[in-house]
Protein backbone atom coordinates (compact mmCIF):
# COMPACT_ATOMS: atom_id res chain seq x y z
CA UNK A 1 0.00 0.00 0.00
CA UNK A 2 2.51 2.37 0.90
CA UNK A 3 4.40 1.68 -2.13
CA UNK A 4 1.30 2.47 -4.37
CA UNK A 5 0.66 5.62 -2.62
CA UNK A 6 4.18 6.88 -3.15
CA UNK A 7 3.61 5.78 -6.69
CA UNK A 8 0.71 7.42 -6.99
CA UNK A 9 2.09 11.02 -5.12
CA UNK A 10 5.37 10.67 -7.88
CA UNK A 11 2.21 10.47 -10.72
CA UNK A 12 0.20 13.23 -9.44
CA UNK A 13 3.91 15.44 -9.42
CA UNK A 14 4.82 14.79 -12.41
CA UNK A 15 1.71 14.99 -14.13
CA UNK A 16 1.56 18.49 -12.42
CA UNK A 17 4.56 19.64 -14.11
CA UNK A 18 3.16 18.84 -17.66
CA UNK A 19 0.23 20.84 -16.42
CA UNK A 20 2.44 23.73 -15.31
CA UNK A 21 4.16 23.55 -18.59
CA UNK A 22 1.04 23.63 -20.78
CA UNK A 23 0.66 26.57 -19.24
CA UNK A 24 3.10 28.76 -20.24
CA UNK A 25 1.54 28.84 -23.47
CA UNK A 26 -0.51 31.35 -24.77
CA UNK A 27 -3.91 31.78 -24.30
CA UNK A 28 -5.00 30.81 -27.98
CA UNK A 29 -3.03 27.90 -27.84
CA UNK A 30 -4.09 26.90 -24.60
CA UNK A 31 -7.72 26.60 -26.04
CA UNK A 32 -7.05 25.22 -28.74
CA UNK A 33 -4.21 22.69 -26.85
CA UNK A 34 -7.77 21.95 -24.64
CA UNK A 35 -9.93 22.01 -27.70
CA UNK A 36 -8.05 18.84 -29.26
CA UNK A 37 -7.29 17.14 -26.02
CA UNK A 38 -11.10 17.05 -25.13
CA UNK A 39 -12.22 16.34 -29.15
CA UNK A 40 -10.05 13.26 -28.98
CA UNK A 41 -11.74 11.83 -26.15
CA UNK A 42 -15.24 12.90 -27.86
CA UNK A 43 -14.66 11.66 -30.98
CA UNK A 44 -13.46 8.11 -29.36
CA UNK A 45 -15.85 7.65 -26.48
CA UNK A 46 -18.78 8.94 -28.39
CA UNK A 47 -18.47 8.01 -32.06
CA UNK A 48 -15.55 4.88 -32.80
CA UNK A 49 -16.06 3.21 -30.01
CA UNK A 50 -20.01 3.03 -31.04
CA UNK A 51 -19.67 2.32 -34.09
CA UNK A 52 -17.06 -0.55 -33.43
CA UNK A 53 -19.58 -2.37 -30.78
CA UNK A 54 -22.27 -1.63 -33.73
CA UNK A 55 -20.28 -3.57 -36.12
CA UNK A 56 -19.67 -6.15 -33.51
CA UNK A 57 -23.29 -6.70 -33.43
CA UNK A 58 -23.69 -7.10 -36.80
CA UNK A 59 -20.73 -9.55 -36.90
CA UNK A 60 -22.72 -11.69 -34.51
CA UNK A 61 -26.31 -11.29 -36.46
CA UNK A 62 -24.95 -11.73 -39.78
CA UNK A 63 -22.00 -14.49 -40.08
CA UNK A 64 -21.98 -17.93 -39.47
CA UNK A 65 -20.29 -19.47 -35.63
CA UNK A 66 -17.47 -20.78 -37.39
CA UNK A 67 -16.09 -17.48 -39.28
CA UNK A 68 -16.86 -14.82 -36.44
CA UNK A 69 -13.34 -14.76 -34.86
CA UNK A 70 -10.90 -15.47 -37.63
CA UNK A 71 -13.10 -12.05 -39.21
CA UNK A 72 -13.33 -10.32 -36.07
CA UNK A 73 -9.33 -10.49 -35.70
CA UNK A 74 -8.64 -9.38 -38.88
CA UNK A 75 -10.84 -6.63 -38.69
CA UNK A 76 -8.69 -5.59 -35.19
CA UNK A 77 -6.18 -5.54 -37.40
CA UNK A 78 -7.14 -3.52 -40.63
CA UNK A 79 -9.23 -1.16 -38.87
CA UNK A 80 -6.58 -0.07 -36.30
CA UNK A 81 -3.70 -0.18 -38.73
CA UNK A 82 -6.20 2.08 -40.80
CA UNK A 83 -6.88 4.67 -38.24
CA UNK A 84 -3.03 4.77 -37.69
CA UNK A 85 -2.47 5.43 -41.52
CA UNK A 86 -4.96 8.05 -41.49
CA UNK A 87 -2.34 11.05 -42.19
CA UNK A 88 -0.87 9.01 -44.87
CA UNK A 89 -3.91 7.88 -46.44
CA UNK A 90 -5.03 11.91 -46.38
CA UNK A 91 -1.80 13.46 -47.58
CA UNK A 92 -2.33 16.03 -45.97
CA UNK A 93 1.17 17.37 -44.87
CA UNK A 94 2.59 16.95 -48.84
CA UNK A 95 4.35 19.89 -49.90
CA UNK A 96 4.52 21.00 -53.65
CA UNK A 97 7.98 21.88 -53.48
CA UNK A 98 9.03 19.19 -51.32
CA UNK A 99 8.67 15.85 -53.16
CA UNK A 100 10.47 13.51 -50.97
CA UNK A 101 7.76 13.30 -48.60
CA UNK A 102 4.41 11.06 -48.91
CA UNK A 103 6.10 10.09 -51.92
CA UNK A 104 4.54 6.42 -52.16
CA UNK A 105 0.91 5.66 -53.82
CA UNK A 106 -0.83 4.97 -49.87
CA UNK A 107 -4.47 3.56 -51.05
CA UNK A 108 -2.65 0.76 -52.97
CA UNK A 109 -0.33 0.58 -50.27
CA UNK A 110 -3.79 -0.15 -48.35
CA UNK A 111 -5.52 -2.24 -50.54
CA UNK A 112 -2.37 -4.62 -50.41
CA UNK A 113 -2.53 -4.63 -46.50
CA UNK A 114 -6.75 -5.08 -46.65
CA UNK A 115 -5.83 -7.86 -49.05
CA UNK A 116 -2.73 -9.86 -46.93
CA UNK A 117 -5.22 -9.14 -44.12
CA UNK A 118 -8.02 -10.86 -46.08
CA UNK A 119 -6.29 -13.96 -47.01
CA UNK A 120 -4.59 -14.66 -43.78
CA UNK A 121 -8.36 -14.85 -42.59
CA UNK A 122 -10.01 -16.79 -45.26
CA UNK A 123 -6.59 -19.23 -44.29
CA UNK A 124 -7.06 -19.31 -41.01
CA UNK A 125 -10.74 -20.27 -41.48
CA UNK A 126 -10.11 -22.89 -43.93
CA UNK A 127 -7.42 -24.79 -41.55
CA UNK A 128 -9.99 -24.52 -38.80
CA UNK A 129 -12.77 -26.02 -41.09
CA UNK A 130 -10.16 -28.71 -42.19
CA UNK A 131 -9.15 -29.18 -38.33
CA UNK A 132 -12.37 -29.62 -37.29
CA UNK A 133 -13.66 -32.39 -40.03
CA UNK A 134 -10.04 -33.72 -40.10
CA UNK A 135 -10.43 -37.46 -38.37
CA UNK A 136 -9.74 -38.63 -35.08
CA UNK A 137 -7.02 -36.23 -34.52
CA UNK A 138 -8.92 -32.98 -35.49
CA UNK A 139 -9.66 -30.89 -31.99
CA UNK A 140 -13.03 -29.38 -31.89
CA UNK A 141 -13.65 -25.91 -30.37
CA UNK B 1 -50.67 10.84 -21.80
CA UNK B 2 -47.68 8.61 -22.92
CA UNK B 3 -44.32 9.62 -21.48
CA UNK B 4 -41.93 10.03 -24.37
CA UNK B 5 -39.55 7.13 -23.89
CA UNK B 6 -35.66 8.21 -24.11
CA UNK B 7 -33.01 5.58 -24.57
CA UNK B 8 -31.85 4.38 -20.85
CA UNK B 9 -28.01 4.69 -20.09
CA UNK B 10 -26.08 1.81 -20.39
CA UNK B 11 -24.61 0.31 -17.64
CA UNK B 12 -21.30 -1.64 -17.34
CA UNK B 13 -23.55 -4.78 -17.21
CA UNK B 14 -25.48 -3.96 -20.52
CA UNK B 15 -21.37 -5.18 -21.78
CA UNK B 16 -21.67 -9.01 -21.92
CA UNK B 17 -18.78 -9.63 -23.96
CA UNK B 18 -16.38 -12.01 -22.23
CA UNK B 19 -13.75 -9.75 -23.49
CA UNK B 20 -14.39 -7.12 -21.74
CA UNK B 21 -12.25 -8.39 -18.94
CA UNK B 22 -9.07 -7.19 -16.85
CA UNK B 23 -7.06 -10.63 -17.63
CA UNK B 24 -7.29 -9.07 -21.31
CA UNK B 25 -7.26 -5.39 -20.19
CA UNK B 26 -3.99 -6.06 -18.30
CA UNK B 27 -1.94 -7.85 -20.97
CA UNK B 28 -2.65 -5.13 -23.43
CA UNK B 29 -2.33 -2.49 -21.25
CA UNK B 30 1.30 -3.96 -19.85
CA UNK B 31 2.75 -3.52 -23.51
CA UNK B 32 0.97 -0.41 -23.95
CA UNK B 33 2.63 1.00 -20.77
CA UNK B 34 6.05 -0.31 -22.18
CA UNK B 35 5.52 1.85 -25.49
CA UNK B 36 4.37 4.69 -23.61
CA UNK B 37 7.80 4.65 -21.24
CA UNK B 38 9.90 3.81 -24.60
CA UNK B 39 8.62 7.18 -26.68
CA UNK B 40 8.79 8.80 -23.20
CA UNK B 41 12.46 8.43 -22.54
CA UNK B 42 13.48 8.26 -26.48
CA UNK B 43 11.23 11.67 -26.51
CA UNK B 44 13.60 12.90 -23.42
CA UNK B 45 16.97 12.31 -25.13
CA UNK B 46 15.46 14.37 -28.32
CA UNK B 47 14.23 17.03 -26.48
CA UNK B 48 17.72 17.53 -24.66
CA UNK B 49 19.60 17.38 -28.00
CA UNK B 50 17.57 20.32 -29.16
CA UNK B 51 18.71 22.16 -26.29
CA UNK B 52 21.29 24.85 -27.71
CA UNK B 53 23.36 24.28 -24.57
CA UNK B 54 22.74 20.28 -24.83
CA UNK B 55 25.23 18.21 -22.55
CA UNK B 56 24.88 15.25 -25.21
CA UNK B 57 27.69 13.43 -26.50
CA UNK B 58 28.79 13.44 -30.47
CA UNK B 59 28.55 9.90 -30.41
CA UNK B 60 27.44 7.29 -30.94
CA UNK B 61 27.35 8.59 -34.31
CA UNK B 62 23.99 6.25 -34.78
CA UNK B 63 22.80 7.54 -31.35
CA UNK B 64 20.06 9.78 -32.49
CA UNK B 65 18.84 7.83 -35.49
CA UNK B 66 18.77 5.31 -33.18
CA UNK B 67 16.88 6.70 -29.92
CA UNK B 68 14.12 9.16 -32.44
CA UNK B 69 13.33 6.09 -34.85
CA UNK B 70 12.65 3.90 -31.58
CA UNK B 71 10.54 6.85 -30.56
CA UNK B 72 8.68 7.27 -33.44
CA UNK B 73 7.81 2.97 -33.87
CA UNK B 74 7.03 3.08 -29.96
CA UNK B 75 4.27 6.17 -30.52
CA UNK B 76 3.10 4.27 -33.25
CA UNK B 77 2.78 0.35 -32.10
CA UNK B 78 0.70 2.21 -29.33
CA UNK B 79 -2.24 3.20 -31.28
CA UNK B 80 -3.68 -0.39 -31.75
CA UNK B 81 -2.37 -1.24 -28.24
CA UNK B 82 -4.61 1.85 -27.14
CA UNK B 83 -7.80 1.59 -29.23
CA UNK B 84 -7.96 -2.61 -28.06
CA UNK B 85 -6.79 -1.49 -24.45
CA UNK B 86 -9.88 1.23 -24.32
CA UNK B 87 -12.43 -0.70 -26.12
CA UNK B 88 -11.91 -3.27 -23.38
CA UNK B 89 -11.98 -1.19 -20.72
CA UNK B 90 -15.60 0.74 -22.37
CA UNK B 91 -18.05 -0.71 -19.97
CA UNK B 92 -16.17 0.86 -16.83
CA UNK B 93 -17.14 4.28 -18.31
CA UNK B 94 -20.88 3.56 -17.89
CA UNK B 95 -20.49 2.55 -14.31
CA UNK B 96 -22.60 4.38 -11.65
CA UNK B 97 -20.81 6.35 -9.16
CA UNK B 98 -21.71 5.46 -5.53
CA UNK B 99 -23.94 7.33 -3.07
CA UNK B 100 -21.94 10.56 -1.64
CA UNK B 101 -19.38 9.01 0.68
CA UNK B 102 -15.63 8.63 0.82
CA UNK B 103 -16.25 6.09 -1.96
CA UNK B 104 -16.90 8.81 -3.98
CA UNK B 105 -14.17 10.87 -3.67
CA UNK B 106 -11.91 8.25 -4.76
CA UNK B 107 -14.10 7.67 -7.32
CA UNK B 108 -14.60 10.58 -8.80
CA UNK B 109 -10.71 11.01 -8.30
CA UNK B 110 -9.82 7.81 -10.08
CA UNK B 111 -12.49 8.59 -13.24
CA UNK B 112 -10.28 11.85 -13.47
CA UNK B 113 -6.77 10.33 -13.43
CA UNK B 114 -8.55 8.20 -16.12
CA UNK B 115 -9.63 10.32 -18.09
CA UNK B 116 -6.64 12.85 -18.06
CA UNK B 117 -4.74 10.04 -18.91
CA UNK B 118 -7.12 8.90 -21.79
CA UNK B 119 -7.38 12.29 -23.20
CA UNK B 120 -3.17 12.87 -22.79
CA UNK B 121 -2.66 9.31 -24.52
CA UNK B 122 -5.21 9.83 -27.58
CA UNK B 123 -3.63 13.33 -27.93
CA UNK B 124 0.24 12.30 -28.36
CA UNK B 125 -0.63 9.74 -30.96
CA UNK B 126 -2.69 11.91 -33.03
CA UNK B 127 -0.42 15.12 -33.02
CA UNK B 128 2.59 12.62 -33.51
CA UNK B 129 1.19 10.56 -36.41
CA UNK B 130 0.17 13.98 -38.04
CA UNK B 131 3.47 15.73 -37.08
CA UNK B 132 5.47 13.04 -39.07
CA UNK B 133 3.80 13.50 -42.08
CA UNK B 134 4.55 17.61 -41.66
CA UNK B 135 0.87 18.12 -41.24
CA UNK B 136 -0.12 20.53 -38.61
CA UNK B 137 -3.66 21.40 -38.12
CA UNK B 138 -3.49 23.27 -35.10
CA UNK B 139 -1.64 26.71 -33.86
CA UNK B 140 -0.18 25.46 -30.83
CA UNK B 141 3.72 25.00 -31.43
CA UNK B 142 3.66 21.05 -31.64
CA UNK B 143 7.13 20.52 -30.02
CA UNK B 144 6.38 22.67 -26.42
CA UNK B 145 2.91 20.97 -26.46
CA UNK B 146 4.30 17.48 -27.50
CA UNK B 147 6.72 17.94 -24.54
CA UNK B 148 4.33 19.23 -22.00
CA UNK B 149 1.46 16.53 -22.77
CA UNK B 150 4.09 13.64 -22.62
CA UNK B 151 4.58 14.52 -19.10
CA UNK B 152 0.77 14.54 -18.40
CA UNK B 153 0.59 10.85 -19.83
CA UNK B 154 3.40 9.84 -18.07
CA UNK B 155 2.31 11.24 -14.86
CA UNK B 156 -1.59 10.08 -15.61
CA UNK B 157 0.15 6.36 -16.47
CA UNK B 158 1.89 6.24 -13.02
CA UNK B 159 -1.05 6.82 -11.40
CA UNK B 160 -3.50 4.57 -12.84
CA UNK B 161 -1.02 1.90 -12.41
CA UNK B 162 -0.51 2.67 -8.50
CA UNK B 163 -4.02 2.42 -8.66
CA UNK B 164 -4.08 -0.55 -10.70
CA UNK B 165 -1.44 -3.06 -9.33
CA UNK B 166 -3.93 -5.38 -7.49
CA UNK B 167 -5.67 -5.72 -10.34
CA UNK B 168 -3.43 -6.00 -12.88
CA UNK B 169 -1.01 -8.50 -10.25
CA UNK B 170 -4.55 -10.88 -10.07
CA UNK B 171 -5.19 -10.48 -13.88
CA UNK B 172 -1.51 -11.45 -14.84
CA UNK B 173 -1.16 -14.23 -12.29
CA UNK B 174 -3.75 -16.47 -14.23
CA UNK B 175 -3.43 -17.44 -17.45
CA UNK B 176 -6.21 -15.27 -19.86
CA UNK B 177 -8.36 -17.97 -20.57
CA UNK B 178 -9.04 -19.27 -17.50
CA UNK B 179 -12.39 -19.14 -16.36
CA UNK B 180 -13.54 -17.66 -19.65
CA UNK B 181 -17.03 -18.51 -21.04
CA UNK B 182 -17.15 -20.79 -24.34
CA UNK B 183 -18.19 -19.06 -26.98
CA UNK B 184 -18.35 -18.47 -31.07
CA UNK B 185 -16.91 -14.91 -31.57
CA UNK B 186 -13.04 -13.82 -30.78
CA UNK B 187 -11.29 -15.46 -27.36
CA UNK B 188 -9.63 -13.42 -24.46
CA UNK B 189 -6.49 -15.04 -26.52
CA UNK B 190 -7.22 -14.07 -29.93
CA UNK B 191 -8.21 -10.15 -28.67
CA UNK B 192 -4.67 -10.00 -27.25
CA UNK B 193 -2.74 -11.68 -30.20
CA UNK B 194 -5.00 -9.71 -32.40
CA UNK B 195 -3.90 -6.05 -30.82
CA UNK B 196 -0.06 -7.96 -30.81
CA UNK B 197 -0.18 -8.21 -34.36
CA UNK B 198 -1.62 -5.05 -35.28
CA UNK B 199 0.92 -3.51 -33.06
CA UNK B 200 3.74 -5.03 -34.96
CA UNK B 201 2.37 -4.67 -38.25
CA UNK B 202 1.75 -0.87 -37.43
CA UNK B 203 5.51 -0.73 -36.88
CA UNK B 204 6.67 -2.74 -40.11
CA UNK B 205 4.50 -0.89 -42.82
CA UNK B 206 5.75 2.61 -41.59
CA UNK B 207 9.25 1.76 -40.10
CA UNK B 208 11.01 1.52 -43.51
CA UNK B 209 11.64 5.53 -43.25
CA UNK B 210 14.39 4.73 -40.89
CA UNK B 211 15.14 0.89 -41.71
CA UNK B 212 16.36 0.87 -45.09
CA UNK B 213 16.15 -3.14 -45.83
CA UNK B 214 11.91 -2.51 -44.72
CA UNK B 215 11.09 0.01 -47.10
CA UNK B 216 9.52 -2.30 -49.70
CA UNK B 217 7.39 -3.34 -46.68
CA UNK B 218 6.50 -0.28 -45.18
CA UNK B 219 3.81 0.77 -47.69
CA UNK B 220 2.66 3.43 -44.89
CA UNK B 221 6.16 5.22 -44.73
CA UNK B 222 6.16 8.90 -44.78
CA UNK B 223 9.14 8.57 -46.73
CA UNK B 224 10.19 6.32 -49.35
CA UNK B 225 14.03 7.13 -49.17
CA UNK B 226 13.95 8.75 -52.44
CA UNK B 227 15.23 12.63 -53.07
CA UNK B 228 18.02 14.05 -54.33
CA UNK B 229 21.71 12.32 -54.37
CA UNK B 230 19.15 9.50 -52.57
CA UNK B 231 18.51 11.33 -49.48
CA UNK B 232 14.95 12.87 -48.51
CA UNK B 233 14.95 16.30 -48.16
CA UNK B 234 13.01 18.27 -45.21
CA UNK B 235 13.06 21.72 -46.60
CA UNK B 236 13.39 22.57 -50.03
CA UNK B 237 16.06 25.30 -50.89
CA UNK B 238 12.31 27.29 -52.47
CA UNK B 239 10.59 26.77 -49.14
CA UNK B 240 13.61 28.09 -47.03
CA UNK B 241 14.03 31.24 -49.91
CA UNK B 242 17.89 30.44 -50.96
CA UNK B 243 16.95 29.72 -54.17
CA UNK B 244 18.92 32.78 -55.37
CA UNK B 245 21.73 33.28 -52.66
CA UNK B 246 22.56 29.87 -52.76
CA UNK B 247 23.66 30.00 -56.04
CA UNK B 248 24.92 33.31 -56.20
CA UNK B 249 28.75 34.12 -57.23
CA UNK B 250 28.96 36.31 -54.66
CA UNK B 251 28.50 33.62 -52.03
CA UNK B 252 31.09 33.90 -48.88
CA UNK B 253 31.14 31.71 -45.60
CA UNK B 254 31.88 34.20 -43.01
CA UNK B 255 34.29 32.41 -39.89
CA UNK B 256 34.44 35.03 -36.71
CA UNK B 257 36.07 34.61 -34.11
CA UNK B 258 36.25 37.72 -31.45
CA UNK B 259 38.48 40.25 -33.56
CA UNK B 260 39.47 37.59 -36.15
CA UNK B 261 37.51 37.22 -39.58
CA UNK B 262 37.88 35.36 -42.65
CA UNK B 263 35.32 35.10 -45.43
CA UNK B 264 35.85 32.30 -47.99
CA UNK B 265 34.10 31.13 -51.22
CA UNK B 266 33.10 27.90 -52.00
CA UNK B 267 36.42 27.29 -54.28
CA UNK B 268 38.64 28.46 -51.21
CA UNK B 269 36.95 25.76 -49.02
CA UNK B 270 37.32 23.20 -51.80
CA UNK B 271 40.83 23.96 -52.13
CA UNK B 272 41.08 22.88 -47.93
CA UNK B 273 42.22 19.45 -46.65
CA UNK B 274 39.15 17.67 -47.95
CA UNK B 275 37.35 14.62 -45.09
CA UNK B 276 34.63 12.26 -45.81
CA UNK B 277 32.53 11.06 -43.02
CA UNK B 278 29.74 8.57 -43.48
CA UNK B 279 26.99 10.36 -41.23
CA UNK B 280 23.01 9.64 -41.07
CA UNK B 281 20.71 12.43 -41.53
CA UNK B 282 18.08 11.53 -38.46
CA UNK B 283 15.19 13.59 -38.58
CA UNK B 284 13.06 14.56 -35.21
CA UNK B 285 9.91 13.31 -37.77
CA UNK B 286 11.60 9.82 -36.94
CA UNK B 287 13.19 9.39 -40.66
CA UNK B 288 16.79 8.74 -41.19
CA UNK B 289 19.29 7.92 -43.83
CA UNK B 290 22.98 7.41 -44.20
CA UNK B 291 24.80 10.16 -46.44
CA UNK B 292 28.66 9.92 -47.33
CA UNK B 293 29.53 13.22 -47.41
CA UNK B 294 32.69 14.99 -48.15
CA UNK B 295 33.82 18.68 -46.63
CA UNK B 296 36.10 20.56 -44.79
CA UNK B 297 36.35 19.72 -41.02
CA UNK B 298 34.54 21.95 -38.68
CA UNK B 299 37.58 22.11 -36.50
CA UNK B 300 40.24 23.03 -39.42
CA UNK B 301 37.91 26.12 -39.96
CA UNK B 302 38.03 27.15 -36.08
CA UNK B 303 41.64 26.80 -36.43
CA UNK B 304 42.11 29.33 -39.36
CA UNK B 305 40.99 31.76 -37.15
CA UNK B 306 42.33 30.76 -33.95
CA UNK B 307 39.57 29.43 -31.82
CA UNK B 308 40.16 27.21 -28.30
CA UNK B 309 39.37 23.95 -28.26
CA UNK B 310 36.20 23.72 -26.65
CA UNK B 311 34.47 26.62 -27.99
CA UNK B 312 30.66 26.43 -29.06
CA UNK B 313 29.83 27.77 -32.82
CA UNK B 314 26.71 29.93 -33.55
CA UNK B 315 25.68 28.58 -37.48
CA UNK B 316 23.87 31.12 -39.49
CA UNK B 317 22.31 29.65 -42.95
CA UNK B 318 21.30 31.93 -45.71
CA UNK B 319 17.70 31.53 -44.84
CA UNK B 320 16.18 34.60 -43.67
CA UNK B 321 13.14 32.91 -41.48
CA UNK B 322 12.35 30.08 -39.73
CA UNK B 323 13.22 28.67 -36.60
CA UNK B 324 16.24 26.77 -37.39
CA UNK B 325 17.76 29.77 -39.55
CA UNK B 326 20.92 29.98 -37.12
CA UNK B 327 21.84 26.77 -34.74
CA UNK B 328 23.88 26.32 -31.88
CA UNK B 329 26.92 23.83 -31.99
CA UNK B 330 28.26 23.04 -28.43
CA UNK B 331 31.70 22.42 -28.07
CA UNK B 332 31.68 18.34 -27.84
CA UNK B 333 30.14 18.67 -31.18
CA UNK B 334 32.45 21.70 -32.58
CA UNK B 335 35.61 19.72 -31.95
CA UNK B 336 34.45 15.76 -33.15
CA UNK B 337 36.43 14.65 -36.30
CA UNK B 338 33.47 13.96 -37.56
CA UNK B 339 32.05 17.40 -38.00
CA UNK B 340 32.14 19.17 -41.28
CA UNK B 341 31.02 21.65 -43.21
CA UNK B 342 29.85 19.37 -45.74
CA UNK B 343 30.20 20.56 -49.72
CA UNK B 344 29.55 17.11 -51.32
CA UNK B 345 27.28 14.16 -50.92
CA UNK B 346 27.74 10.96 -52.75
CA UNK B 347 30.44 11.68 -54.72
CA UNK B 348 28.91 14.87 -56.46
CA UNK B 349 28.56 18.37 -55.20
CA UNK B 350 25.86 19.02 -52.55
CA UNK B 351 22.22 19.59 -54.05
CA UNK B 352 20.77 22.76 -53.40
CA UNK B 353 18.12 21.14 -51.17
CA UNK B 354 21.25 19.45 -48.92
CA UNK B 355 22.02 22.89 -48.59
CA UNK B 356 24.92 23.91 -51.62
CA UNK B 357 26.95 25.37 -51.41
CA UNK B 358 27.88 24.06 -48.23
CA UNK B 359 25.89 22.64 -45.19
CA UNK B 360 26.67 21.25 -41.66
CA UNK B 361 26.51 17.78 -41.24
CA UNK B 362 27.68 16.39 -37.51
CA UNK B 363 27.37 13.14 -35.79
CA UNK B 364 24.50 12.20 -33.11
CA UNK B 365 22.70 15.67 -33.94
CA UNK B 366 18.94 15.89 -34.72
CA UNK B 367 18.45 16.67 -38.07
CA UNK B 368 16.47 20.09 -37.96
CA UNK B 369 20.09 21.48 -36.35
CA UNK B 370 22.36 19.85 -39.11
CA UNK B 371 22.22 23.48 -40.45
CA UNK B 372 22.01 23.99 -44.54
CA UNK B 373 23.25 26.89 -46.85
CA UNK B 374 25.87 27.93 -44.14
CA UNK B 375 26.50 31.41 -44.17
CA UNK B 376 28.13 32.02 -40.98
CA UNK B 377 30.13 30.41 -38.20
CA UNK B 378 30.46 32.43 -35.15
CA UNK B 379 33.00 31.50 -32.68
CA UNK B 380 31.12 32.14 -28.95
CA UNK B 381 33.81 33.68 -26.46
Amino acid sequence: MRTRLLLGALGVAVATYGGWLLLQEDLSDLVDTAVWLAGGVVLHDFVLVPLTLLLGLALVRLLPANLRAPVAGGLVVLGTVTLMAVPVLGGWGANADNPTILDRNYPVGWLVVAGVTMLVVVVTIVLRAGGRSGGPGARGR
Amino acid sequence: MTALKTPPIPEQRDFPSRLHHPRVAARVGAWLGICFFIAFATGLISHLAQQPDSWLPSRPVWGYRLTQGLHVAAGTACVPLLLVKLWTVYPRFWIRPPRPSRELLLHVAERTSVGVLVAAAIFQLATGLANVTTWYPWSFSFRSTHFAVAWVVIGALVVHIAVKLPVVREALAAPVDQDEPPGDGLSRRGLVRSAGIASAAAVLLTVGGTVPWLRKVSVFSVRSGNGPQDLPVNKSARAAGVTATATDPAYRLDVVYADQSLSLTRADLLAMPQTAAGLPIACVEGWSAHGDWSGVRLRDLLDLVGAPRGSAVTVSSLQQHGAFRATHLPAQFADDDLTLLALGLGGEALSIDHGYPARLIAPNRPGVLQTKWVSRLEVQA
